[in-house]
């Protein structure tokens, strides 16, 4: 892997990973609150990449599955990029009692058919929750596309190369995920792209400034 | 009129603007023709009044707390939830499904101050790809003679299957069968006479297995059965149970009476086993019950190769009393 790019300094890094993890603690306290779904977040770890380096680093840093999906959702504000949300495969399957609840709104056999579907609202959800609250804290108002499944059941050490623009560098805040009572976990990978790093430079500033008074 | 409102009123897709408590503050033309609900009629109302059933939808509460709260964008697929308003079918000749098929979005609306005062709901009716794509699965998963599934499913199955044994150490076991002698039914009586007999072979076994169950037809006269959480014992026992029905029928095609038999093998997963020599050990096994003289259950060889006589012993168990494997 390439030495780290100089896109922001090692303070800034300092910060917004601080304020990362306070975003995550929210968004898994106001998930928990709001909607009853138990999620635990890692502290989030933050690295400078090329765009072309993330199959890669993905690949080193999802380990103990053989074969990944992933979810991946645009969201775009003055701080804008790709959210992506590694799940091992079956998780689905596994993940469909957060959806249907005690008394099983789905038919059997749609569980199966449609784990990608399944993948797709779960990681809305943990999508929408994570960048929605880091957003709100850097005060920005944040728009996402649908979600879609990107990869499915794909070998994790054949990712393919075209995720992104590959001359692309990117921020990846990483954390890891893991539904309290399920053995079920994944990572998600938010990739601010190259555009918004001038403004989320900016906003870190503002928010140190707060403290600084 | 202003542009924006034009395109709210003949856009195709129901629009629906609610505020935080989910009074209506909007509600397009589209959603009054589907609902019978004039927007003067809900405006300024809640959702709950006319929908009751939305105030138990899980996935709709969640959504709509959710959008509120995070500020989110929330959706609800066709395929998990089917519809969330419950309208007729706008094509009446589509008869498949009771109610619209709909794939519905939710996003938060904010003012001025960034402040989320409500939420939108787009809906869209997915009735027509619904139906395509039911058509699809069944032509594609299906075997168009006698209605069970096809090897192509079959194999799908199998290896889904094989990972939940992978995972979690679920037994897995399959019967391989075939019809005694098939072709002399063609010769004799025609081909439209060995289709009938396909038929009805198909539907009497099909009439024994469980749900969970997957009867294929793996090609000409030949059938496979995937037993879920099944172990080999009772895999023979089912399968003696098939071979007895079998036997036991009297096929009558336009006046003409055929009875038939069919030969099987079972083999159940082992933990180090391929997907193909699990297929392989019941397809060798129903071999042996052909060369065996026909119309009888074989089990596949035991891990250490005994002499073939002993091991159909061995594995025949309860069976014993009932028939004769050697005769």
């Amino acid at each position: 892997m390439e030495s780290e790019l100089q896109l922001i300094g090692t303070e800034e890094k300092d910060i917004l990973q601080e304020i990362m993890n306070i975003a995550f603690g929210n968004a898994a306290a106001e998930l928990a609150q709001v909607i009853n779904i138990f999620v635990v977040l890692s502290v989030p770890y933050i690295r400078v990449l090329m765009a072309r380096e993330l199959p890669e680093y993905i690949k080193s840093e999802v380990t103990g599955c053989d074969s990944v999906s992933i979810v991946e959702q645009d969201f775009w504000g003055d701080f804008q990029g790709n959210a992506l949300l590694v799940f091992q495969s079956g998780a689905g399957r596994e993940l469909a009692f957060m959806l249907n609840g005690d008394d099983g709104i789905f038919e059997p056999g749609v569980t199966d058919r449609f784990e990608s579907e399944i993948l797709m609202e779960v990681g809305n959800i943990l999508i929408g929750a994570c960048v929605g609250k880091l957003a709100e804290l850097l005060g920005d108002v944040i728009q996402y596309s649908p979600p879609k499944v990107l990869i499915e059941n794909h070998a994790n050490d054949a990712l393919p190369q075209n995720f992104f623009d590959a001359s692309c560098s990117a921020i990846i805040l990483k954390t890891m995920f893991r539904f309290n009572d399920k053995d079920i976990g994944g990572f998600l990978f938010l990739v601010a792209s190259h555009e918004s790093i001038g403004w989320l430079k900016g906003a870190l500033a503002k928010f140190m400034a707060q403290y600084d008074e | 009129m202003s542009e924006l409102k034009q395109i709210f009123d003949t856009i195709n897709l129901g629009l629906v603007i609610m505020d935080r408590e989910l009074q209506v503050r909007h509600w397009n033309r589209w959603m009054a023709r589907c609902s019978k609900i004039a927007p003067e009629e809900i405006l300024g109302r809640r959702i709950f009044d006319f929908f009751p059933m939305l105030e138990h939808h899980l996935s709709f509460q969640r959504n709509c707390k959710s959008v509120l709260a995070f500020g989110s964008y929330a959706f609800f697929s066709q395929k998990l939830h089917h519809y969330l308003f419950p309208f007729p079918p706008a094509n009446s000749f589509e008869v498949k499904f009771e109610q619209m098929q709909q794939s519905c979005t939710m996003g938060p609306l904010r003012d001025e101050s960034r402040a989320i005062t409500g939420l939108f709901l787009t809906v869209e009716d997915m009735t027509e790809n619904a139906a395509n794509e039911q058509r699809l699965i069944e032509m594609n998963s299906q075997d168009a003679l006698t209605g069970v599934y096809n090897r192509r499913y079959l194999e799908t199955r199998i290896r889904e299957e094989f990972g939940r044994h992978r995972r979690y150490s679920r037994r897995l076991t399959l019967i391989m069968f075939d019809i005694d002698h098939f072709k002399m039914v063609n010769d004799n009586h025609g081909h439209p006479c060995g289709d009938f007999i396909l038929q009805s072979v198909a539907g009497a076994v099909a009439a024994r297995i469980r749900v969970t169950d997957c009867l294929a037809r793996y090609g000409g006269e030949e059938f496979s059965c995937l037993l879920q959480e099944t172990d080999l014992a009772s895999g023979m026992l089912l399968a003696e149970r098939f071979r007895r029905q079998v036997e036991e029928m009297e096929h009558n095609y336009r006046g003409t009476k055929v009875r038939i038999t069919i030969s099987l093998g079972v083999s159940e997963l082992r933990d180090d086993d391929t997907l193909e020599q699990f297929v392989k050990r019941a397809d060798e096994a129903m071999y042996r019950a052909k060369t065996g003289g026909r119309n009888r259950v074989c089990p596949e060889p035991e891990r250490f190769e005994l002499p073939f006589n002993s091991q159909l012993i061995a594995a025949e168990g309860p069976l014993a009393g009932e028939r004769p494997f050697h005769s």
